[in-house]
């Protein structure tokens, strides 16, 4: 849910990137989005679309990995992958909670990131250096 | 530099990769945690009391507080889209409220939590109920900044609220099945309630509670750390 609110975060920070690198012109963006989240990653695309129109973002490639997530036995560090079932079962049928060998309940790791973690774009040949101001004061503030 | 190296076609430019690690959801974490660490440096518990609409959350919290107030300096920040009907009716206890009104947001978040506790005289205080908006979805996925999670529904809910919203109850260390004195007559069970919090949870404690009748009420008040007057 709030898939417009995280594209917005998504398009913000986008800019900010840009920004530092002198960037005229996103080209892909990468996305690790865990299955906890309950993100819809159809709506997110699809909000990410409205919102790049007329901005450097515009016609750029959305790749997102989705990831599962473990849940880890803090006494005995047995780990359980958490099932790869479609959506609706995958939430509906969440994994018992407690270790199957010694019956401590488990703890839940990852599976609930919402991170950039690459961004592929087009940067000026004689772009400045990182550090150099380019405009009026603050341009390579980021 | 050169002035042209402003203007720029995509053909003259090179492609160029960045890998980061941005979490888009850092912002709201950011001031949970600075929220925690306000109230941990003034010695203030906070408790979060989330729950479906018209469970009893507010009913639940004026409660404790009736019982509470005596032996801690508590104060309630009271979560809705609007209207301070909530705030009122806890302020009719003697202890300081707070109502956040969040406009059309479904979930409080920890930087409506700062702005209240920006208001509020916390060397005065040694406990603080938050109470968010009723929604069993989105309020889980928004830190406040609170050490514990209450988790209230009620019977007259039916017997499904559980197993269709799973991750609420994931973190929560108390589940109070309220308005228990309705249970026969909404033909539920609180006891399958209670075994579908136990498979996603089963570090959670559950209580069947009527705040008519005050059944329940001092073991959630214990199972939240605190002692019952």
């Amino acid at each position: 849910m709030h898939e417009f609110a995280i594209a917005t975060s998504l398009v913000e920070a986008l800019f900010a990137i840009a920004k530092k690198q002198s960037s005229t012109k996103v080209i892909e963006v990468q996305l690790k989005v865990g299955k906890l989240r309950a993100l819809s990653l159809d709506q997110l695309r699809f909000s990410y679309e409205v919102l790049s129109q007329g901005t450097l973002l515009q016609g750029s490639q959305l790749i997102i990995e989705e990831t599962s997530g473990s849940a880890r036995c803090p006494n005995c560090n047995y780990v359980q992958e958490l099932p790869e079932t479609g959506d609706f079962t995958y939430h509906f049928g969440l994994p018992r909670m407690n270790c199957p060998k010694c019956e401590t309940p488990l703890i839940l790791e990852g599976g609930d990131e919402c991170l950039i973690t690459k961004v592929r774009m087009v940067v000026p040949s004689e772009r400045p250096e990182p550090g150099v101001p380019v405009g009026p004061a603050g341009a390579m503030d980021g | 530099m050169s002035r042209e190296a402003e203007v720029i076609t995509p053909s003259e430019g090179e492609v160029f990769d960045v890998e980061l690690e941005v979490d888009l959801l850092r912002e709201n974490q950011r001031i949970a945690n600075e929220n925690k660490n306000r109230l941990h440096s003034k010695g203030i518990q906070a408790i979060d009391v989330m729950g479906s609409v018209g469970s009893g959350k507010t009913s639940l919290i004026k409660t404790m507080v009736t019982r509470l107030k005596k032996t801690y300096r508590i104060a309630v920040i009271e979560g809705d889209v609007t209207t301070t009907i909530d705030s009122d009716l806890i302020a009719s206890e003697g202890v300081p409220t707070v109502q956040v009104n969040t406009g059309k947001e479904c979930h409080l978040d920890a930087n409506l939590i700062r702005k209240a506790l920006d208001i509020m005289n916390l060397d005065k205080l040694d406990l603080i109920f938050i109470e968010n908006v009723g929604n069993l979805i989105c309020p889980a996925e928004f830190p406040l900044g609170s050490e514990k999670r209450l988790v209230v529904i009620s019977v007259t809910e039916g017997p499904y609220m559980v197993v269709k919203h799973p991750m609420m109850f994931l973190d929560a260390q108390t589940v109070a099945i309220n308005k228990i004195d309705l249970a026969g007559a909404m033909e539920v069970d609180p006891n399958k309630l209670r075994a579908d919090v136990t498979r996603l949870n089963p570090k959670a404690i559950t209580v069947n509670t009527s705040c008519r009748s005050g059944a329940g009420i001092d073991e959630v008040v214990r199972s939240l750390g605190l002692k019952p007057a």
